[in-house]
């Protein structure tokens, strides 16, 4: 069924859908909507899982840690500082390879605080182990909510997902979502029995320590894990694409095909960008955008091909790594190593702030004209 | 009800004992270590039935890659989250229907009780969990090479409250805390009494909501004692009365022994971390026990500041 709803909503919706079993959880803005929209469907008893709203997010992802290994399905949802303070628990959850979906909805960090997105929350997370999913579109909320789990619990991969949307620009804006029937994520989602759990039956002891040698085996694996889980992030999307004719990938292509200039952005923003783009192909000028949709594991082989043959890029990031620059530019330099496009760091967007398609077309215009690669401010 | 039988207090202990234990010999703990025998003693009087958490501590290196003494479910999760680790095994075995007939019981130290871990314990608390939080209490954070917690006695030698002061502070009292905070059975308990800490336990598991139970459990290097005296310093903590055995049902206290209230002198004197005390601090310990167990004994439990 077709609704008219936000990107809070529709984190809820794939929650429901894929039956989570416990939701734990701690209000933040700009996520709150989604724990009140699952409390008001458990209220009504549209919502069989168990719903539990903790004293901290430190809490909740402990609380989640623990559902999660006793072979329950779980679901919860944070921003910004809560994310930052569930930060210990989030190798811990994917060190003992314990399947769950965590959906972000990016705010900036304090201080000064602000309650408007900018990605230096999630992408701060980055080296925690998780899948991270970085969606453009509130659809694209609820399709990969389902998929996370999908991915998440197959047997060979058993790592936690982040889905990530950003605030407000998802969160509070309402657009067309095609939610999927019931019984259509029944088929396409069972609910696997984990073998690795605590079970009175078969005693299993979990997050134990390992020294030395046995330490590095255990991250290897996790390493593993990750690069294998490009395999199943594919065939999981082709599959859901089977079902539902919505089509995602590790990265968008846009107008990529004959371009000679590009910009490489993430999250919600890349809808305004591909609307600059848009515009400037209409005056005939050769440019497109790359998006990144999977972050972790990263990409680097389909963004090497889609991006080795252009002249200018510019990688657009919407977040600060204070002494460095932008968080996506380095990546994306090391996956075009060996390339000669000029890669060109734009910043901009940070807390919120307004962004354009303006804004989107002086940076293409920049990046073509300016002769040194560079790192610059887009205020 | 949690898997502890029909009738709980008739438990026959020598029996229990002959039974399997569900851990076993060989940890990595040291010699004399009162706080694995703790676990020994929450085992046995809790049975096969039960998941136990763990804070991270002393305890968690009981079990190490590739070994593990436990024939029950366990798991270490961080060193804050013992309480919220435990609410959410049990939201998950409730989303399962599999959480009848299961003990939950957090074992954790007195750092990752009293100090980091006290939000998480006391919204665990607050939320009427089914859950059993034992805390072994050695009075420092023991793990990390004994620096003081919240728990350590006030004058006690720590790594970061040398001599001559020691801890300027005396100690929060967790019992008490946790029972204002709505723990349907709060008590205290010491390695020395193991019938007593037994009953408690199964006490504990017959509770509809959270239980608290504060275990003194000496510590050798810690405490400075040799390793075949661990049980000795911790007998004498209560017959000294410093360490008074009590439990709390719907705010009333029950004093489960009287101790023979020999001289504090008596306990403080076996333990290399009162042995810089000088003799006004020990008549000030002295004065302080014989306040407060006349208060707790005359039900002014509430007004004593430690006990």
């Amino acid at each position: 069924m077709i609704e008219i709803i936000d990107g809070n909503a529709s984190a809820a919706w794939g929650a429901r859908r894929a039956k989570a079993q416990c939701v734990p959880c701690f209000p933040i803005t700009p996520t709150t909507e989604i724990i009140e929209t699952i409390a008001a469907w458990k209220a009504k008893g549209e919502f069989q899982g168990e719903f539990v709203q903790l004293e901290s997010e430190h809490s909740a992802a402990s609380a989640a840690f623990g559902a999660s290994i006793t072979g329950a399905r779980v679901f919860t949802a944070t921003s910004s500082q809560g994310l930052l303070l569930m930060h210990e628990l989030l190798p811990i959850i994917s060190g003992c390879r314990t399947p769950m979906v965590l959906t972000t909805v990016s705010r900036c960090l304090s201080a000064p605080i602000g309650l408007w997105p900018d990605h230096n929350d999630t992408l701060a997370m980055r080296d925690a182990g998780w899948i991270m999913l970085i969606c453009e579109t509130n659809q694209e909320v609820l399709d990969s909510v389902i998929m996370g789990y999908k991915i998440s619990e197959n047997k060979k991969i058993l790592l936690p997902v982040i889905v990530n949307m950003d605030g407000f620009v998802h969160s509070y804006t309402r657009t067309e979502v095609d939610i999927p029937e019931q019984k259509m994520i029944d088929n396409f989602l069972p609910h696997p029995e984990l073998e690795i759990k605590l079970d009175v039956k078969k005693p299993m002891t979990l997050g134990i320590p390992a020294m030395g040698l046995d330490y590095m085996k255990y991250r290897a694996q996790l390493h593993r894990a990750m690069l294998d889980s490009f395999e199943v992030v594919e065939t999981v999307q082709k599959e859901w694409a089977k079902l539902t004719k919505r089509k995602y990938d590790f990265v968008e292509e846009y107008k990529l095909k004959g371009a000679k200039a590009a910009i490489v952005m993430i999250g919600a923003n890349t809808t305004i960008a591909k609307a600059a783009v848009d515009m400037m192909r209409k005056k005939g000028k050769k440019v497109g955008l790359l998006r990144i949709r999977l972050f972790r594991p990263f990409p680097e082989k389909q963004i090497k091909k889609a991006l080795e043959k252009l002249k200018d890029i510019a990688v657009v990031d919407q977040n600060i790594c204070p002494g460095m620059g932008g968080i996506l530019y380095p990546e994306i330099k090391m996956a075009l190593s060996g390339c000669k496009a000029k890669i060109t760091n734009y910043i901009h967007g940070l807390g919120g702030n307004f962004v354009a398609e303006q804004d989107y077309i002086d940076i293409l215009n920049d990046v073509v004209k300016n002769k040194k690669q560079e790192r610059k401010w887009q205020m | 009800m949690a898997d502890v039988g029909d009738n709980p207090m008739e438990f026959n202990i020598k029996e229990e004992m002959k039974k399997e234990h569900l851990i076993t010999g060989g940890t990595f703990a040291c010699s004399g270590c009162n706080p694995v025998l703790g676990i020994r003693l929450t085992l046995i009087a809790l049975g096969k039935n039960t998941i136990m958490i763990n804070s991270s501590g002393c305890m968690t290196l009981t079990a190490t890659w590739p070994f593990t003494p436990y024939k029950i479910p366990w798991v270490h999760g961080a060193i804050e989250n013992g309480g919220s680790v435990a609410a959410g095994i049990l939201m998950g075995l409730k989303a399962q229907k599999k959480d009848k007939n299961t003990n939950i019981v957090v074992y954790a130290g007195d750092g990752a009780t009293y100090d980091i871990g006290l939000q998480a314990l006391s919204g665990m608390v607050y939320r009427k969990e089914k859950i059993i939080y034992v805390c072994y209490n050695n009075c420092q954070f023991a793990n990390t090479g004994h620096q003081a917690s919240s728990a350590t006695e006030k004058y006690a030698r720590t790594s970061t409250t040398p001599p001559p002061i020691g801890n300027p502070l005396p100690r929060k009292n967790m019992a008490k805390m946790m029972a204002l905070n709505g723990a349907d059975y709060c008590a205290t308990a010491c390695t020395a009494f193991p019938f007593d800490f037994i009953k408690k336990i199964r006490k504990a598991a017959t509770m509809k909501g959270s239980s608290f139970i504060d275990l003194l459990a000496p510590c050798e290097p810690g405490w400075l004692v040799q390793p075949w005296e661990t049980l000795k310093a911790g007998k004498l903590m209560v017959e000294t009365g410093m360490w008074p055995l009590y439990e709390i049902e719907n705010k009333k206290i029950t004093i489960n022994y009287k101790p023979k209230m020999l001289p504090v002198v008596k306990a403080l004197q076996m333990q290399g971390r009162f042995k810089h005390l000088t003799e006004p601090q020990v008549t000030e310990i002295q004065l302080t026990v014989v306040k407060e167990w006349e208060m707790i004994t005359k039900g002014r439990f509430w007004e004593a500041e430690e006990y």
